[in-house]
Formats: C-alpha cells, sequence, structure tokens
C-alpha cells in the first residue's frame, strides 16, 4: 500500500513536470503528428515523376512505339527528346534527368527482321537506388514493346495475386511502420532525459534519499513515458486508420499490449542511459546513439533480411524490430496469435533486462 | 591606436573569451569526444555494412499439388534461381499461414490440374502466387522475377520443341558515376550529411538552452558582450568540432568503404563549412526558442535529425514527392548538402551544381541566424 502510494506520487511528479510547460506539451503533440503527415507522403520507395531523357536514333515504328508506351505509364512525367547523349550531359548532371535512353538506329530494322536488338539505358549512378527502380520499369515497358510478337507460353498462365495490400499502396506498408517509428524516439527521450535533468540539477540525490526504493523510483521514471506513448499511439491510431483509410485487422487489444511492451521496453533502454551519464546532453547523445542504429536496423527503410547474418542477430536486441513486425501484422496481415505473442515476449524481456540493469546501476549510486 | 580600432580590438577579445569558455564546455565534456569521433564512425559502420537497398535472397513458399514431372521441373527452375531461397510446404492451408506470419515473401501454388491441363488441348493450366504485398517493391521484384522464371521456363520448353521465340528487345542498363550502381555509394555520403545535422543542429539547439535552464543565461547578460557575439562565439566551436568528424568521416569513408573522390579535397571542405551555415543557424534558432535542453533536444529531433533522414533525398528520392512536399524540402539544408556531397564524391567537382546548392545553403543559414539574433533579446522576460 505504501508502495503504491509513493509511485503514484513519483508519477504526479513526473507528469507534472512533463506537462507543466506549454512548449514542451507542444512538442509531445504536434511535431509527432506533423512528421506523420509529412512522412506519409516522403517515405516512399516507389519512384514516381521520373523525367526520363530520349536520344532517337532510329526513328523508326518501334522507337515511336517505346517512346509512347513510357509517356502513357503513370509513374513518368517529362520525356524530353535530345540529339544525343552529349545535348543531355548537362540537365543529367544538374540531376534534371534521372537518365537517358538511347534507341540506336537499326532498332526498327532488326525487330521487323526478327533479330534481338538492344536499347541503351544510362542512369544516374548517384541516386543509385531510384535508378535502379527506374531500370525496373523501363525494362518492363520497353520488352513489352515486343512481346506482342511473341507468346511464350499458349496454354499457361500466371495468376498473382497481392495478398493485404491488392493495390500495392506504398502507404499501407509506411503508416503502420511510421507508429513504431515516432513512437521509439519518445519513449526513449522521455526517461533517458527526466533521469539526467534531475541529476544536473541536483534533485536526483534529494529523489534517493527520499523513503522511495530504486525499484519504485524507476518504476516512477518508467509508467509516464507509457502513458505518453499509450495517448500517442491512440491519435496515430485513429489517424493512420480513419484519415488514411489503412486497414486494421488485427485485435486493439494486442495492439495496446504491443504499445506497452513497447514503451516499456524503449523507456527501460532510456533509463539505462541515464543512470550511466550525469548531464542532460549527455543523456540526449547516449539515447541518440542508439535511436538511429534502432531505426536503421529495423526494416523501417530496408529489410532485414538484406543486412548480414551478425547484423540480423543483433536485430533481435532491437526494440523497435520487434515493434514493426507487430504492426505489420496487426494492421495489414492479421497474423496469427502465436507470432504475435513471440514478439510481444521479447519486448517484455528487452523491458526487463534493462530496467533490471539500470535499477542495479541506481541501486549501486544509492548508499 | 585610434578609438574605432581599439574598440574592434576589444570587440575581438570578447568574442574570444565566450569562445574559449564554449570551447573548454565542449573539449572537457568526455560526450563532445563520443560525438565527434565514436558517434560518425558508428553511423559509417551502419551504413556502409548493414543497410543495402540492393534487394537480395527472398524466401517463397511453393506448394506442389501436383506430382508431374513439369510441375517438378517449374518447382526446380523456382529453387535454381538465384532470388529465392524456397521453403516447401505441405499444402496450400500452409502456405498461406507462412505468409500471414511473415515467414514468407510469396507462396507459388502449382494445382493438381497443371500438368494434364498444360498437355490437353482448349485448357490453360495455370499456376498460382500469391504476394505479400505490405510492401510495395519487394512484392514487384517478386512479380517480375517469378514472371522472369516463367516466361524463361516456357521458352526453353519451346526451344527443346523446335519453335522459336519472336524478337526480344533487351535493355542494357548502364550507371554513370557509380557503374555497380552499389547503393552503399549513395548512402555514405548522405550519412556524412546526416552526421554533420546531427553536430551542427543537435547540438546547438542544447547551447542557449542549457544557460536558460540553469539560469546561466542572466550572467551572461550581464556582459558587455552583443548578441551576435554571443551567437557566434557560442558556435564557432561546434563549427570546429563538425569540421573535424568530417574529415574523420572522409578517412573512413575513402579507406575503409573504397568510396571514389572524384571531385577535390577543396570543393569537399568548402561544401562542408557552407553547410554548417544553415545547420548551426536552425540550432541556434530553436535554442533561443526553447527554454529547456529537453523541449529543445526534441524539436532539434524533429525539425533538424528527421527531415535529414526522410527529406533529403538520403534515403527516399525527393523527385518521388508530391509537388508541395518538394517545396519544402527547399528549406532543409541537409538536402542541398546531400546532392552536394554525393556530387563531389561519385561525379567531381560540377560547379554548376555545387555553386546553387551553396548559395542556397547560404541563404537559408542568414534566415536562420537573422531569425536568432532578432529572437535573443538581452531581457529576462
Amino acid at each position: 500500500m505504501r508502495t503504491l502510494q509513493r509511485l503514484l506520487a513519483i508519477i504526479r511528479k513526473e507528469l507534472i513536470t512533463m506537462l507543466r510547460d506549454p512548449r514542451a506539451r507542444f512538442t509531445l503533440i504536434v511535431p509527432p503528428l506533423m512528421q506523420l503527415f509529412i512522412f506519409s507522403f516522403a517515405a516512399t520507395m516507389e519512384v514516381k515523376n521520373i523525367d526520363l531523357g530520349i536520344v532517337d536514333l532510329d526513328r523508326g515504328p518501334y522507337a515511336a512505339d517505346i517512346a509512347q508506351r513510357l509517356r502513357g505509364s503513370p509513374s513518368f512525367t517529362a520525356l524530353p527528346h535530345y540529339a544525343s547523349v552529349a545535348a543531355a550531359r548537362g540537365d543529367f548532371e544538374r540531376e534534371r534527368l534521372i537518365g537517358v535512353l538511347v534507341m540506336q538506329s537499326g532498332l526498327s530494322a532488326d525487330l521487323t527482321a526478327g533479330r534481338p536488338a538492344t536499347v541503351q539505358l544510362l542512369l544516374d549512378g548517384r541516386r543509385s537506388n531510384a535508378a535502379q527502380i527506374t531500370a525496373q520499369y523501363v525494362t518492363l515497358i520497353v520488352s513489352a514493346a515486343g512481346a506482342e510478337q511473341r507468346s511464350a507460353a499458349p496454354n499457361a498462365e500466371l495468376v498473382i495475386s497481392n495478398w493485404f495490400n491488392p493495390n500495392l499502396d506504398y502507404r499501407w506498408y509506411m503508416m503502420p511502420n511510421l507508429v513504431g517509428m515516432l513512437s521509439l524516439g519518445v519513449a526513449l527521450m522521455i526517461t533517458a532525459l527526466s533521469v539526467a535533468r534531475e541529476r544536473e540539477l541536483g534533485t536526483f540525490d534529494q529523489t534517493l534519499v527520499s523513503p522511495a526504493t530504486p525499484v519504485e523510483i524507476a518504476l516512477g521514471k518508467l509508467l509516464p513515458p507509457l502513458i505518453v506513448a499509450v495517448v500517442q499511439a491512440t491519435l496515430y491510431l485513429l489517424i493512420v486508420t480513419l484519415l488514411y483509410q489503412v486497414p486494421f485487422r488485427g485485435n486493439l487489444l494486442v495492439f495496446y499490449a504491443a504499445v506497452l511492451a513497447f514503451a516499456a521496453a524503449c523507456a527501460g533502454v532510456g533509463l539505462c542511459v541515464s543512470s550511466l551519464v550525469h548531464t542532460q546532453q549527455q543523456a540526449f547523445l547516449g539515447a541518440f546513439a542508439l535511436l538511429l542504429p534502432f531505426s536503421l536496423l529495423s526494416g523501417f527503410a530496408t529489410p532485414v533480411e538484406n543486412m548480414p547474418w551478425w547484423l540480423q542477430f543483433i536485430t533481435a536486441a532491437n526494440p523497435l524490430a520487434h515493434m514493426l513486425r507487430l504492426m505489420q501484422g496487426l494492421f495489414l496481415k492479421d497474423a496469427s496469435l502465436a507470432s504475435m505473442t513471440r514478439e510481444l515476449a521479447q519486448l517484455l524481456e528487452i523491458a526487463l533486462c534493462t530496467t533490471v540493469a539500470a535499477v542495479l546501476l541506481f541501486s549501486r549510486r544509492a548508499p | 591606436m585610434s578609438a574605432s580600432s581599439r574598440r574592434a580590438h576589444s570587440w575581438w577579445q570578447q568574442l574570444r573569451a565566450v569562445m574559449l569558455k564554449e570551447a573548454k564546455q565542449v573539449v572537457r565534456d568526455p560526450s563532445s569526444w563520443i560525438i565527434a569521433v565514436v558517434l560518425p564512425l558508428t553511423f559509417l559502420f551502419l551504413f556502409g555494412y548493414g543497410i543495402s537497398l540492393d534487394t537480395t535472397v527472398v524466401r517463397i513458399a511453393v506448394v506442389r499439388e501436383d506430382a508431374s514431372r513439369d510441375a517438378a521441373d517449374f518447382a526446380a527452375a523456382l529453387t535454381h534461381s538465384r532470388w529465392f531461397l524456397v521453403v516447401p510446404a505441405a499444402d496450400r492451408r500452409a502456405g498461406e499461414r507462412l505468409l500471414q506470419d511473415q515467414s514468407v515473401k510469396a507462396v507459388v501454388i502449382i494445382p493438381a490440374q497443371f500438368a494434364p491441363f498444360l498437355h490437353a488441348q482448349g485448357t490453360t493450366a495455370q499456376v498460382q502466387v500469391l504476394v505479400d504485398g505490405a510492401e510495395p517493391n519487394t512484392a514487384n521484384f517478386v512479380h517480375g522475377y517469378i514472371s522472369a522464371i516463367w516466361s524463361d521456363f516456357f521458352a526453353a520448353r519451346a526451344r527443346q520443341q523446335g519453335s522459336r521465340a519472336g524478337p526480344q528487345v533487351d535493355v542494357a542498363v548502364r550507371y554513370w558515376y557509380n557503374a555497380n550502381a552499389e547503393s552503399r555509394w549513395f548512402l555514405i555520403p548522405g550519412s556524412m550529411t546526416v552526421i554533420m545535422t546531427l553536430l551542427g543542429t543537435l547540438l546547438t539547439s542544447l547551447v542557449i538552452a542549457r544557460e536558460w535552464e540553469r539560469g546561466t543565461l542572466e550572467a551572461l547578460y550581464a556582459t558587455p558582450l552583443t548578441r551576435g557575439q554571443i551567437l557566434i562565439g557560442k558556435t564557432l566551436p561546434y563549427f570546429l568540432l563538425a569540421m573535424v568528424s568530417m574529415l574523420v568521416c572522409v578517412i573512413t569513408a575513402l579507406l575503409l568503404f573504397q568510396l571514389p573522390l572524384r571531385g577535390s579535397l577543396f570543393a569537399l571542405g568548402l561544401v562542408s563549412a557552407v553547410f554548417l551555415v544553415p545547420a548551426l543557424g536552425q540550432g541556434l534558432l530553436i535554442s533561443v526558442t526553447m527554454r529547456s535542453q529537453m523541449a529543445a533536444a526534441q524539436l532539434g529531433l524533429m525539425t533538424g535529425f528527421m527531415p535529414a533522414m526522410m527529406l533529403s533525398g538520403f534515403l527516399f528520392d525527393i523527385h518521388s514527392m508530391p509537388a508541395w512536399l518538394r517545396l519544402l524540402t527547399f528549406a532543409i539544408p541537409a538536402r542541398y548538402m546531400n546532392i552536394s556531397l554525393q556530387t563531389v564524391f561519385l561525379a567531381g567537382d560540377l560547379w554548376a551544381v555545387l555553386v546553387p546548392n551553396m548559395l542556397f545553403m547560404l541563404a537559408v543559414g542568414a534566415v536562420f541566424f537573422g531569425l536568432s539574433w532578432w529572437r535573443l533579446h538581452k531581457r529576462l522576460d
């Protein structure tokens, strides 16, 4: 009973410090929402509005057909013609064009005679990712140009259907990920900075000599970020499903369990950081030094499968990697409870290990 | 000594004093060394080894309901492809389960009627592919690869039966500046932009907020220092710190990651120095606006670091964004830095690219410094 009372007192005090300043209140709500909105448009690996230069030395029907097909594709905005590659060079250097498609003379003649032909595609390697995706688009379109004449399999067909995201809308993939990504920073930062702030102002020693035990202090520091995370996640959930029309196919209880477990894991990590540092600046940098690897090695921007095995192994300790799998499973896939429980359990393990470590570090400093 | 030159002399002395104080604070704090050296190196390693945008091997499941030779041949074609790692699945349900639990990216189902339909007249043999569409790019890769294997499979059969396939147009792709289209080559210059933003913006965002919080700003205001001296004196040490860490990054990139430097070191240094003007300016503006370090850190993270990651063309291509967002990226210094660094490293000293970008950076920087100067009233309201 006493414990609960003391715990509530610490939580109350933490919430007051966190929410007293109107500017701090503002930073907890408005910027995350703005980020959700802006990044929903920015974070796409789809390549759109492509400007591709065309050098048509062939001037035959096939070259015209290819140009026509490219123009018909929604991914391309402008297809300016140039007399030669040299003429396109300036625009290419200034990144006005992602590449140049060169159709040699004799292309149409070769194809009419039934000989295979080649077109050249020069791409900007500075933007190698967008360039590679553009290469795929162009290859698909160009090879379709010759496809009418050949039918490889007269009585067989490949029926491809997309599950979970039938129209391959990139936003459906990105929004659930952003929910995890944006919660990561807030939970980690708040905990890391709140202890460091007290250290810096000298009030942490007062807390340590109060009747509260190290466990109570740690829990008192852990719970407020959890409350913030739940509030934010509810906002995100409403926006993502109502405004962006992304389906939510899983269980709402599992969603909140995931948010809580994830926030606890992040707060635990934050607590660990704060037990090692003395000033807010150090805490901020320490938290940040973890934030970046967490977000990069989570599968947010690049698939985990692309990483070398030892990094894939490390991602097991990354709370965001588990959170993203949970979010994908909940929003789009309605994954089985068994696979979700596994991720949840791993998040709780991280939370437990980090909190215990932090408590040990705190009590070592306490008399 | 004339009065004006004496005034100038004391102006410099005062400036030096602020700088010295700030520089001492930076050097004495062990965390600044972590920031200047350890953090940049960690990032470079992460980007160099951990992050690859080049799709490698995709796990798929194959369900074979047909025991015929044809079905086995097609399954073998999938297994032998270097794009796929094939996991066998007992039946359709098991395959769908694997897809739902995110263990595989696609399920290929060869139905029981595959071979009979293929050999009969007037029927169409179907192979079903269920693709995890959640991540559209991977889904498109999988579409493309499976379709290619499928048409190769039938083209090979047609050749065996002696019929001739129609003419084919090949696309020969060549990448300028980055012949192997290695994503590492464009990610490393991009990650340097992020590191510089981190140093320039995030660190300075704490500078004045810290004095507010500790109450030492009053002491600073009581000195004869002008606003300009406070601003310059507080940013210059961070400028030097950032340049040192840039040097560490460049050396690592060239020696360890074998990144080519096709432009000159001079251009690289100039671009970096120019970039720090808006980056430091932004940090200062945050710092004079927010009263607590925690709020300043959050704002710095959200307006400095996150845009440098997401809106600078580093991970996500700017050209693919909607028009209003492309317009917004013009206010983000990292955007200009990113293309400038990619150009200096991979293409060379293309001044036609670098000069306009540097001018934009200076313009954005002037706005940030101007606003901070205006916001930093010498009074304690």
